[in-house]
């Protein structure tokens, strides 16, 4: 394979998981920018949003455009209950409420294998064949789920620019108490912003449950991953997830290519505490008060 | 409101001495009643269980004290995990005898954190936080890829027992006693810690870190002597678990404990280092005593933390004062 060849492909996997990491990190710092706390608990949902592809797609043969929307609505609605539940009462505590997102994800994860079995299952390509370019071969299900995430998040972007929610919950995110003077009811944007955060993880889940299989560990890298773009992107800023994920993606898949991925791995998590260390707050966040 | 009126009470003359002696009466009583555990409890598992909990004891309390600093460390499985290695690797290529592995350990850990405090000094808040959590993720990366020193995922087996002075520790009876002498020296040095020059700009600094810094602390000297102390004792414990269990593997540490160490911590209560001590007590033998709702036991666990958290969020040592609310 030629040196050409080798870097689109590249390219093209790396956008792949860096549009998997942008659709977790957006969500993740979302929640983190109004609510202050660290959901621990979001791989969870990505392993929701997973599961529901593997019962709609895979078992009732939904099309797969419905699945990407069930996982969205379930998860969502899960999403806004256990904010209402768990997380609404432990309001005035930032620590412990990032401690009780810890004590969903175990419930959650133990739920599910409680189940649905310890055991990985795989779920069939949403679409088959490839595009060949010259030399290089895309795989028509690599391209989609690059597709669908730019549509999803897209419109997570317009929505927070443009609709009046999205414009009260960056408003919360700035300042709440202003917001609150503002008219903005507060009690409603917070599980609205859970909701949404969540459904973005459950579609990152459901998107890839093809090219990973899906269990109830599936969760945990997603998650790790999301904390690191999101420290990458700076804490709590959208378009510092968004291309922080997508940077992250290509950095993986490139270092893995050229230099495998151990040292990828390791010279990745060096790359952000050089960042952390130049730039506190991140690539395109703000500074903290 | 609670917190304002113990800062209060801690100020006010009417006899501060009798209540900070309390903690070293409990000590001695306790001292009494463990040396009758091993053999009251049925049987070893229990007795392991025992070991677990006091050595998640010191994990939590030497986390404890970096909290006291108001910062939070992510990484503390990491440091434990440090430490872990370098005393097994030390007591098995070296013949390094466990006792001054377990020293030098404790020691090359609070360098190590001493170095990364220092280097992420400029780093406040949320971003310290972070920094402790890749620190973590890269303590992971080393032990499992650099397999010449560490042996990979396979972990390093048949490690040497803990042993003193000719004294053996192998057994799970006998490593109660050592484990539990340590857990008390750990004790009466956070004891001894939180009550000294030190403690009180501590608490200062976790109270308000501007002020403190405005009244002339040097704020962020004693943020890295808390992290480099704590990281310092969590080294030791770990050096201990690897001596106690004889194996250990990337997987002893992960992210999954250091946040386990947090959740001890507030479950038990952040306030007093008394809080760490009951969330080790309490969280550790949890599983176990949940163990006849077989399956369910993981759930029960989380939705027990969950339902702490919501109905007493100062933790479960905000118990005692709902008992008493008198007390002082």
């Amino acid at each position: 394979m030629d040196f050409m060849t080798l870097t689109v492909q590249a390219g093209v996997n790396g956008l792949v998981i860096g549009m998997m990491y942008m659709l977790m990190a957006v969500g993740f710092t979302l929640v983190f920018g109004i609510m202050r706390i660290v959901n621990f608990a979001h791989g969870e949902f990505y392993m929701i949003g997973s599961l529901v592809a593997f019962y709609t797609f895979a078992q009732w043969e939904v099309p797969f455009v419905l699945t990407l929307v069930l996982a969205a609505v379930c998860v969502g609605l899960i999403g806004m209950v256990v904010e209402w539940l768990v997380i609404r009462p432990l309001r005035s505590d930032e620590l412990t409420g990032m401690i009780a997102t810890l004590g969903i994800s175990v419930v959650l994860q133990n739920a599910v294998l409680m189940f649905f079995g310890a055991s990985p299952r795989a779920i069939p390509d949403v679409v088959e064949g490839s595009l060949h370019v010259g030399p290089v071969v895309f795989t028509w299900s690599r391209l989609l789920v690059i597709a669908a995430a730019a549509v999803i998040v897209g419109g997570f972007w317009l929505f927070m620019q443009k609709h009046k929610l999205g414009r009260a919950m960056r408003a919360v995110a700035q300042d709440q108490e202003a917001a609150l003077i503002q008219g903005i009811s507060v009690d409603r944007i917070f599980p609205l912003a859970f909701g949404i955060s969540v459904a973005l993880a459950a579609v990152a889940g459901a998107l890839m449950a093809p090219v990973f299989a899906v269990s109830p560990f599936v969760g945990t890298t997603p998650m790790l991953k999301a904390f690191i773009v999101v420290i990458l992107g700076g804490l709590g800023s959208i378009p510092g997830a968004i291309l922080g994920g997508l940077l992250l993606g290509l950095i993986e898949s490139y270092g893995a290519t050229m230099l495998g991925s151990v040292v990828a791995d390791i010279l990745q998590l060096a790359l952000v505490i050089g960042i952390l260390l130049i730039r506190p707050s991140g690539l395109l966040g703000h500074r903290e008060a | 409101m609670r917190e304002t009126s113990m800062v209060l009470d801690k100020s006010a003359p009417s006899d501060p001495a009798r209540r900070s002696w309390t903690p070293l009466v409990l000590v001695i009583v306790a001292c009494g009643a463990a040396a009758f555990v091993p053999s009251l409890l049925p049987n070893l598992f229990y007795v392991h269980i025992a070991n677990l909990t006091l050595l998640s004891g010191i994990f939590a309390l030497s986390l404890w004290i970096i909290y006291s600093v108001g910062q939070l460390s992510l990484g503390h499985a990491a440091f434990a995990g440090l430490g872990a290695y370098i005393s097994a690797l030390l007591a098995l290529r070296l013949g390094v005898p466990p006792l001054l592995s377990l020293v030098i350990s404790g020691l090359a850990t609070a360098t190590s954190a001493a170095l990364l405090g220092a280097v992420i000094l400029r780093l406040r808040g949320v971003y310290f936080v972070l920094v402790t959590f890749l620190f973590g993720q890269i303590f992971t990366l080393v032990a499992l890829n650099w397999s010449d020193v560490t042996n990979g995922a396979n972990g390093l087996i048949s490690i040497p027992p803990m042993a003193l002075f000719g004294l053996s520790f192998a057994s799970r009876s006998s490593f109660f006693y050592f484990a539990f002498a340590m857990f008390i020296l750990v004790l009466l040095l956070t004891w001894a810690l939180n009550r000294s020059m030190f403690g009180r700009a501590f608490h200062s600094i976790q109270q308000n870190i501007d002020l403190a810094e405005s009244c002339g602390i040097d704020t962020s000297r004693f943020q890295i002597v808390a992290f480099a102390i704590g990281s310092g004792i969590a080294g030791v414990g770990g050096a201990m678990m690897a001596h106690y269990i004889r194996y250990i593997s990337p997987d002893t540490f992960t992210f999954q404990n250091s946040v386990a160490f947090i959740t001890m911590i507030v479950v038990g209560g952040r306030s007093l280092y008394w809080g760490a001590l009951v969330g080790a007590l309490f969280l550790t033998p949890l599983p176990e005593l949940l163990r006849d709702f077989a399956g369910m036991q993981h759930i029960l666990y989380g939705a027990v933390m969950i339902v702490v958290l919501r109905f007493l969020p100062g933790g479960l040592i905000s118990l005692a004062s709902l008992v008493k609310p008198n007390r002082g």
